[in-house]
């Protein structure tokens, strides 16, 4: 009797102590969520003229140079508007390598992220939410939206000391850009509703882009890593302003065709236009003329690819000190991912953020006292880390093509994956199940309920839907049979191996859980050039990728509506040519597609206010129609888990994660500096 | 005897054209060409390229020509000592492989050097104790490094060397003479990461070298000059190692022209999993890029290698041992 | 991946058959060639033992549906990444086989998943025991499994050897990857037995051109780094075949590589034979060519043949290990021992999840076994030899 007693409440105290434990458990996880995600900060761009500091100090062997006549004196360097940011927490020091990992020739954005500046002529603020004066002092508009004024910065220097002036820009439009070998393809983003713009030159330190039509969202394209920022895009041809002093000796129409053709067989190139492309590469050509805070020093197609200090910066801190304070940068080859966070767990990397594996977190936390670090995570603010998309112009087989186009098939299958099953396991818990529609704080989420719309796990209703729509029928094993007689209905999704993101092993699971409700899954890993080659033909059914960058969604639509053909996974791959040539070529959207299209065109050209509600618009039926399901979202896994050593000052708690705002450009490496 | 050489280089010639062929062929096999992997390369990193630019880079680098022609147009820079241009990494490709090839070699040759030293003990012992239960333990450690999935080995030693030993992750170098110009600190620094790879390779290769030392020491051992040897009164050892065992050494060391292109090739996985700086990881990145001169010329080297090696080998064989020599007539 | 001289394929002195002769000497010369084979290898301990663990293998491969108690591909968050159970053999002083119940948290501060047996909940092994639905040799649909639990949801109770990171047994994977990476592994070496005994025949009994046409190719191929042939002819596969298909294509390229030893073993056989008495005194009684070289000269390698066929088939395993780890093997969801592998193929796993590093131990005892079964049948294989 007794021992049936304590047996009983040996088990009711063990129960108790368990959901005691895992109520604390709860509850502290999402207090730690926080500790390794901190607040959103960032240094800020000085515009007030009263702010900016008369007098300049520079770093300890550029002062040694000028003292040797080498280097004229800092001031002069400058000029007389400088870009003036305002360390996050302190004004730095001098000195330091920052080591950092890089993955092969392919891996420049790695280094655009980091060091490049950014070099756009506007640029977002640390929210992300405001674009803010850059390398441009100011924007001014006139006409309407129809001209923009582009103030430079008065004697701002290129790297190599000569003036950065309007004919860099009008070097760039018309010599580089109107030039077919160079750019065979006019930017989609110098142009509004179709029809290209201009540049050209009002003086010295003013560029005018003209447009036939309002261009409202100028400022927004200038910020965000397009066509027009900066250089580095430069290696197409593209950037928005180019260093005419250096690049008039590889361009035939200064140089001369016969003089250029035996620079180019010396130099051992194909052809003019590679070397002429290959010399403007920001991570390729050491000679080349920046205006990044460092430049590059032994290029990317090295072991190491070191970048240096640039003399000649423009970006300076609000005590006058020249910026940046590191003076090098050293990124080593790793050319596996494993060797690379390996490096990262022991701690011989400064900072790094680029390929760290999120599901090497344990590991990193482990490590952070032996190696010296701190980990932080940075959620992007996109809503799918992992997305399925729907190719709705896919028609290889009518039947599916049929079903793809069906909303309720698209709803009931978004209904039938348990997303909270796919966060624990492969976000550890960091992210947040839900829809394709961006974090509740960026400007154009439509609404905190567009989270859920769809996204939830609701076995009873999906299975209800697809018994509805002609799906009842099953077979032995318990999957739906196709309405045309033909067998079961089996669909298919095709995944890249190798990523951030783990998409085969969750196109793995979300197969096992489609099983309730009767859809055979089949996943097929395949390689990027042939997911490339198959999207293209049309021959995809169902594409999983990610839709960073959709936060900012009128610069990078790709993951919201098919806007390019070349993509790994596409909504519709023969809805781009008809986007693209307004209705002339390609196949007709379904209308709320169009409709989603339409606005998407419009909000270039319509002031700020209007645009974030055609952005709202868009995201409504983008959520309401799942033409793209969204699996996890708002979470560390691209780009998302920063290491950085505690020897480091002015490092934000958190980043605005974002490839739009070139992340960590966004905090303004410039600042960092090593205590 | 000149003849025999002149004889088997011509073949190495036309064996050697011959992997050329297949190698270029092999890299072109996969659908689409450098451009499409390029194009697949930025869409998934956000960039775009368009159509027409597509197409003018495929104009520019020659892709758009029917495969003979390419193939053609690289045996002529091939002929001139230029390996063509590495689309990948806009470098030619000579400068690419550069050092790299040969940290293969040493690699590999440290590795065989390693193999040497393991599987030579093992086989005496395995062929003097026969069927000894030490015979089966010295095989066995002999036969374990065949067995065990180098990958994943190299991986646990990493992270081993890490753990216990706060070593330098991978590599060659350490990251300050990565690039340093080569000096007496560089070469102790490469020898101080040489035992790992060379370990993981060389363990690979001792199965086979064990067996054949063991088989060749058993053949000599019945032979009746050792017979005579023992009972003219010679010590246990002196008979072992006097004569049966540099005669069983012979064929062991033709055999390196065999030996060289497995560890060459094992190598290739090894190096990725440790990033070492040598061809291999240089290799696998360019056959997915489909970088062709890069890969082309790669491959083809190691063939080369291998080649030259096999050769080698024959020759030596045939000096030391003429009967071979008759057989071949 | 191996390309071994042929050094290696010869026999390397058999054991003495002392014990045969102790029975009677009569008995020796009047068994038969495969007798005389048994007797020499069974001196071979070690390959004895190698033959049993080879023949436990393959009763794997057969009840793989069997051995499993859980679903491979059934995956829980929950059940992420768990270590290996403890299993009690002894309950009280019965031998009743039972584990502990788990419950499972993500650590808050180190994000590690956390799991607490809790020794209250105790659940019972069960032998022969209801579990998932298989069908047993493709046919036979079957529901019972060697160990199970009451309730039949094995998979939510018992973790032999823990799970992996979607929570899915590693044991059942490992009985289903047994089966496939050893099948593979028997495909692969028949196709090159085939293109090996055809093509080292045809080089060795009819010489001259062909011979050296046929030499030449071997040569070529085995100086080409095998890496790169098989990215090249991975990457060709279309890529919309089944994994099945996947499969086949798969053992073909690996193969293709392996049939070379065995081609140079045939053709040294056949070169060495041709001039043998019992061979040209067929031709002279007037055998056709065919029936010489069937009846007469390939009865006479044949043992030859096995023992180089065992030997080959640890490189295709080896060799499907690293196909896998290049990506260019069997991908997920097949599982199969190289899938598994380049699963457990990264830092966190060797930092903190070590036991999904377990499918290495049936690759290496794999490969010792057949290693060692192969010496021996080769040792034994020349029963005239000294």
């Amino acid at each position: 009797m007794t021992t049936r007693w304590s047996r009983l409440m040996a088990v009711l105290v063990a129960v108790g102590m368990l959901s005691g434990v895992i109520a604390v458990g709860a509850l502290a996880q999402s207090e730690s969520k926080t500790s390794l995600i901190g607040k959103l900060e960032g240094p800020e761009v000085v515009t007030d003229a009263g702010k900016i500091p008369k007098a300049f100090k520079e770093a300890p062997q550029l002062a040694e140079l000028v003292k040797a006549g080498k280097l004229p004196p800092v001031a002069e360097r400058i000029g007389q508007d400088p870009l003036v940011i305002k360390p996050l927490h302190s004004i730095g020091k001098y000195g330091g390598t920052w080591r950092s990992g890089f993955t092969g020739p392919a891996d420049f954005w790695n280094g655009f992220r980091c060091c490049s500046g950014p070099d756009h002529l506007m640029f977002w603020d640390y929210t992300g939410d405001k674009a803010m004066p850059n390398i441009a002092k100011g924007l001014e508009m006139q006409d309407g939206g129809r001209a923009w004024l582009v103030h430079l910065r008065r004697g701002m220097k290129w790297s190599d000391g000569k003036p950065f002036t309007a004919d860099d820009f009008v070097f760039w439009f018309e010599d580089i850009y109107r030039n077919k070998d160079l750019v065979p393809t006019p930017s989609a983003q110098l142009a509004i509703n179709g029809k290209q713009g201009s540049i050209e030159k009002v003086d010295t330190h003013t560029v005018r882009f003209k447009f036939p039509e309002p261009y409202f969202m100028l400022p927004d394209v200038l910020a965000g890593a397009t066509d027009l920022a900066g250089q580095g895009f430069a290696y197409r041809g593209m950037g928005g302003f180019a260093p005419a002093h250096y690049l008039k000796q590889f361009h035939p129409k200064y140089v001369g065709q016969a003089e250029l053709d035996k620079k180019v067989k010396d130099a051992k190139f194909d052809s003019w236009v590679r070397m002429f492309l290959a010399k403007n590469d920001w991570a390729l050509n050491p000679d080349l003329p920046v205006v990044s805070p460092w430049k590059t020093a032994t290029p990317i197609n090295t072991p190491t690819w070191t970048l240096e200090r640039n003399p000649y910066s423009v970006f300076v801190d609000t005590a006058g000190n020249q910026l940046p304070y590191i003076d090098k940068v050293v990124l080593t080859l790793a050319e596996n991912l494993e060797v690379l966070n390996l490096r990262a767990i022991a701690g011989e990397y400064d900072y790094q953020q680029r390929h760290i594996d999120l599901g090497k977190l344990p590991v990193l936390i482990e490590n952070q006292q032996k190696g010296g670090y701190k980990v932080h995570l940075d959620p992007g603010d996109y809503g799918g880390d992992m997305i399925i998309k729907f190719n709705l112009s896919y028609d290889a087989d009518p039947e599916i093509a049929k079903w793809f186009n069906t909303a309720d098939f698209r709803r009931a299958l978004s209904l039938g994956i348990d997303r909270d099953q796919i966060n624990e396991t492969f976000w550890l818990g960091t992210g947040t199940p839900g829809s394709v529609v961006p974090a509740d704080t960026n400007k154009y989420n439509p609404g905190p309920q567009y989270r859920k719309m769809w996204s939830t796990l609701d076995l009873k209703k999906a299975n209800e839907i697809l018994d509805k729509i002609g799906l009842a029928k099953k077979d032995a094993q318990g999957y739906r049979l196709r309405a045309d007689g033909k067998g079961r209905l089996r669909i298919e999704i095709m995944t890249l191996g190798g990523q951030f993101v783990q998409y085969t092993q969750i196109s793995e699971m979300i197969r096992e859980q489609w099983k309730k409700i009767g859809i055979d899954l089949q996943v097929q890993e395949v390689e990027r050039s042939l997911a490339l080659k198959r999207t293209a033909a049309n021959e995809q059914q169902l594409g999983a990728w990610n839709n960073d960058g959709s936060e900012h969604l009128f610069t990078f639509p790709l993951h919201v509506f098919p806007f390019e053909l070349a993509a790994v996974a596409t909504s519709g791959p023969l809805y781009v040519k008809w986007f693209h040539s307004a209705g002339a070529q390609g196949k007709e959207p379904e209308p709320r597609m169009k409709e989603l299209m339409e606005k998407w065109k419009k909000a270039f050209g319509v002031p700020e206010k209007e645009r974030i509600q055609l952005g709202k618009d868009i995201w409504k039926i983008a959520a309401e129609e799942v033409y793209i399901i969204g699996v996890v979202g708002v979470g560390p896994a691209a780009n998302g888990v920063r290491i950085v050593k505690t020897n480091m000052g002015n490092i934000p708690a958190r980043q605005y994660n974002s490839p739009d705002g070139k992340t960590p450009a966004i905090s303004r490496p410039a600042t960092f500096y090593y205590k | 005897m000149l003849a025999y050489i002149g004889r088997r280089a011509l073949l190495a010639l036309f064996t050697v054209w011959a992997i050329s062929v297949l190698s270029f062929a092999i890299i072109q096999l996969p659908p689409g060409d450098y451009v499409t992997s390029y194009i697949a390369q930025m869409a998934s990193s956000g960039s775009v390229v368009t159509e027409e630019e597509a197409q003018n880079l495929r104009i520019q680098y020659g892709l758009g020509q029917p495969i003979y022609v390419q193939y053609l147009k690289w045996m002529n820079l091939i002929v001139r000592g230029n390996f063509g241009m590495s689309m990948e990494w806009r470098r030619p490709v000579a400068e690419v492989i550069g050092e790299r090839l040969w940290l293969t070699v040493v690699v590999s040759v440290a590795a065989l050097i390693l193999t040497w030293v393991l599987a030579l003990p093992i086989g005496i012992y395995s062929a003097v104790r026969q069927y000894s239960p030490g015979d089966y333990a010295a095989t066995f450690v002999g036969f374990i490094g065949l067995a065990v999935p180098n990958f994943l080995l190299a991986l646990v030693l990493l992270y081993l060397g890490f753990v216990l030993f706060n070593a330098h992750i991978g590599g060659l170098f350490s990251p300050e003479l990565q690039d340093a110009p080569w000096s007496t600190a560089r070469v102790v620094d490469l020898l101080k990461h040489l035992p790992v790879p060379a370990l993981i390779l060389g363990l690979a290769g001792t199965a086979q070298q064990v067996r054949i030392m063991r088989a060749n020491l058993l053949d000599e051992l019945r032979k009746p000059y050792v017979v005579t040897a023992r009972s003219k009164g010679l010590s246990e050892l002196r008979v072992l190692l006097k004569y049966p065992v540099r005669l069983a050494l012979n064929p062991f060391a033709s055999t390196i022209g065999y030996t060289l292109p497995y560890i060459v090739s094992g190598s290739i996985i090894v190096s990725l999993v440790l990033g070492l700086p040598t061809v291999g990881p240089l290799l696998l990145k360019a056959l997915i890029a489909q970088d062709m001169f890069l890969a082309g010329t790669i491959v083809l080297l190691l063939g080369l290698m291998t080649v030259i090696g096999t050769l080698i080998s024959d020759i030596v064989l045939v000096w030391i041992d003429p009967r071979i020599r008759l057989e071949e007539t | 991946m191996a390309t071994t001289p042929d050094a290696v394929l010869e026999p390397a002195g058999a054991p003495p058959v002392p014990d045969a002769r102790s029975v009677t000497d009569a008995r020796i010369f009047v068994a038969s060639q495969w007798q005389l084979m048994w007797w020499r290898f069974r001196r071979h301990k070690v390959a004895v033992a190698s033959a049993v663990v080879v023949l436990g293998f393959y009763l794997v491969v057969v009840g793989a549906d069997f051995l499993a108690y859980a679903d491979p591909d059934a995956s829980e968050a929950q059940r992420s990444l768990m270590p290996p159970q403890r299993v009690y053999l002894l309950d009280g002083w019965r031998f009743a086989p039972y584990v502990h119940g788990v419950k499972g948290v993500r650590d808050p501060n180190t994000f590690k998943r956390v799991y607490r047996p809790d020794p209250s909940q105790k659940v019972p092994l069960r032998f022969f025991a209801q579990g998932f639905e298989y069908r047993f040799l493709g046919l036979i649909p079957a529901t019972r499994h060697l160990i199970g639990v009451d309730g039949g949801d094995a998979e939510k109770r018992i973790f032999l050897l823990g799970t992996d990171v979607q929570g899915r047994d590693l044991w059942s994977r490992l009985m289903y990857g047994t089966r496939i990476s050893l099948t593979i592994g028997l495909i692969g070496v028949s196709l090159s037995l085939v293109l090996g005994v055809v093509l080292g025949g045809l080089s060795g009994f009819y010489g001259g051109v062909i011979d050296t046409l046929i030499q030449r190719t071997i040569e070529i191929l085995r100086s080409i780094p095998t890496i790169p042939l098989w990215m090249g002819l991975a990457a060709a596969m279309p890529r919309d075949w089944t994994i099945l298909q996947v499969y086949f294509a798969i053992t073909l390229i690996i193969s293709l590589l392996g049939w070379t030893d065995l081609a140079r073993v045939v053709r040294g056989r056949f070169l060495a034979m041709r001039e043998e008495d019992f061979v040209v005194s067929a031709r002279l009684v007037g055998c056709t060519r065919t029936r010489t070289i069937f009846v007469h000269m390939v009865p006479s390698f044949m043992s030859h043949i096995i023992a180089a066929t065992t030997l080959a088939l640890p490189a295709m395993i080896i060799s499907e290990t690293a196909l896998s780890f290049l990506g260019l093997g069997l991908r997920p969801p097949a599982i199969s021992w190289g899938v598994l592998l380049q699963q457990a193929q990264n830092v966190q796993t060797v930092a903190i999840s070590p036991w999904l590093m377990l499918p290495a131990v049936p690759v290496i005892v794999a490969v010792m076994a057949f290693n060692f079964l192969g010496d021996g049948l080769r040792d034994a294989a020349d029963p005239y030899g000294r």
